[in-house]
């Protein structure tokens, strides 16, 4: 099992923030989903990428997570992750 | 259009357009089921199999460049942006690589089966024409990517395996006209060597840095082992083709070696992935591809004991087969039926942006089927190769045939969900 997930985080207000930027894929999605699977992590988490991650959408749909774009720059992505009731 | 749908929209805006890698993935799982019927069908002359044209060197070529090359070029242009983070610089180009590739294959085949050299001609230069695209458009991606250098480095490595094989492959079809190489079989040996260890290989051993751990959700794996497994093979080849060239003895074991060690990192990378995975069921398509391990791992036996000349019946023909159908076939097939329902899935988002789950695009039934008879086939096939006997060979080739079914089943029923789910 991965003991440390890959990345950076942080508490603030608007919740959990994750920066996964400079991460080789498929090291970012494993940054989202090791820390969505810890026990009593029900969000929000806000996620930084480089870039869209495509690839973690189904990911997290399988795990009853939502995902809203909070911002989809050129070099900057930041998505709102919600655990769905 | 809300501002999660206008996100969306420029998410699937960067991912290639579905049709592009389905057209192949489709094609190859066609290849597939004509591969198995050739074989079925010149069963008699397959164990005793030592080169030139017939029909055991046109089923080896739409295993090759049917299945394998078409399903890797799908693979290729869809996950390497993704891999390297830029996007291909267009689509149009990879569209007329297909357009090029099916009819040189269908000819290219055709004319190998028929024995007629003009024929092979025409198919291999249209199957050129597409390989060069394919080169040109992923040269230009790998160029451009700063990073994940050492899936990088496999993939050039590739490349330029790639132009030598297929250098290789247009002397030998001259060849078979004029007759003007002293060696023939020997340049032969290294085109199925370069085709299947440095081509292939390489793909696989690159590629699987990345969807390894995708799949079974688990860190990038460390760079040394992969930077120490591409050099190994490299160097494999490289004694490889001058121990066939200039008949040293000493340069094949120095190879074998070196073949030995490069597998053993790679398998080291592999067993690490999937050790520290945060997936607990890896499900049908890594029973596959933990046999294709396996096979890898025989397929290295048997080429050793090929050249200690061990007392191993049809040793070339075994060796090729558990090279070519049980290890790259068998992994090529574990990582298709995992590729196919996740592009669907993130292709055929609903409109509210929700993706669709990967249980509800990945029908396991023709799965299962495939897997069976995928089994069956090689356990029979090698075993008519062994006895000398065409009966099971035949017998191979039918489970074979009805798990490409299976197989094309599957394929088409995740296109058409795609389709649907649009």
């Amino acid at each position: 099992m991965i003991r440390d997930a890959p990345g950076t985080c942080w508490q603030a207000d608007d919740g959990l923030h994750i920066n996964t930027r400079g991460l080789a894929p498929p090291d970012p999605m494993i940054a989202i989903l090791w820390r969505i699977e810890q026990p009593d992590q029900n969000g929000p988490i806000i996620a930084h990428f480089d870039r869209n991650p495509v690839h973690l959408f189904v990911e997290l749909e399988e795990r009853g997570w939502s995902h809203d774009y909070l911002n989809n720059d050129l070099g900057e992505v930041r998505l709102l992750l919600r655990k769905q009731t | 259009m809300n501002m999660a749908n206008s996100f969306l929209g420029g998410a699937q805006d960067r991912l290639l357009p579905a049709s592009i890698p389905f057209r192949f993935f489709l094609a190859a799982a066609l290849f597939h089921v004509l591969a198995w019927a050739i074989l079925f069908v010149g069963a008699e002359e397959v164990a005793s199999f030592r080169g030139g044209p017939g029909k055991t060197l046109a089923a080896i070529h739409l295993v090759t460049l049917g299945v394998l090359t078409m399903a890797a070029m799908g693979a290729s242009y869809q996950l390497l942006p993704v891999v390297t983070r830029r996007p291909l610089a267009r689509d149009g180009p990879a569209r007329l690589s297909f357009w090029l590739m099916v009819p040189g294959i269908v000819i290219l085949t055709l004319g190998m089966g028929l024995a007629t050299p003009s024929t092979m001609l025409v198919g291999a230069a249209l199957v050129c024409g597409g390989l060069l695209l394919f080169l040109v458009l992923t040269a230009d991606n790998l160029r451009r990517a700063s990073s994940l250098p050492v899936v990088s480095t496999h993939g050039w490595l590739a490349l330029v395996s790639l132009v030598i094989l297929a250098t290789l492959g247009i002397l030998l079809i001259v060849d078979f006209e004029s007759g003007f190489l002293d060696s023939h079989s020997d340049l032969a040996l290294i085109h199925m060597i370069i085709g299947s260890f440095g081509f292939m290989g390489f793909l696989v051993l690159g590629l699987s840095l990345v969807l390894v751990p995708m799949f079974a959700l688990s860190q990038s794996p460390s760079r040394t082992p992969g930077w120490l497994q591409a050099a190994l093979t490299s160097l494999m080849l490289a004694c490889i083709s001058g121990a066939i060239f200039f008949e040293i003895l000493s340069l094949f074991w120095i190879s074998a070696t070196l073949a030995i060690i490069a597998a053993c990192c790679y398998l080291w990378l592999m067993r690490s992935a999937l050790a520290s995975r945060m997936r607990k069921r890896l499900g049908l398509s890594f029973v596959l591809i933990r046999a294709s391990w396996a096979m890898m791992v025989l397929a290295l036996a048997l080429g050793v004991a090929w050249l200690a000349d061990a007392p191993l019946p049809n040793a070339p023909t075994l060796t090729g087969f558990v090279i070519l159908v049980g290890w790259l076939l068998t992994f090529l097939f574990g990582i298709l039926q995992r590729i196919m329902p996740f592009l669907a899935s993130m292709h055929a988002a609903d409109k509210s942006g929700r993706p669709q789950l990967l249980s509800e695009l990945t029908p396991e039934n023709p799965l299962k089927v495939h897997l069976i008879c995928h089994f069956t086939a090689i356990l029979m096939c090698v075993t008519g190769i062994v006895i000398n006997e065409s009966l099971v060979l035949q017998g191979g080739a039918v489970f074979g045939l009805i798990g490409a079914v299976a197989f094309l089943t599957f394929a088409t029923r995740v296109t058409l969900k795609l389709r649907h789910g649009k």
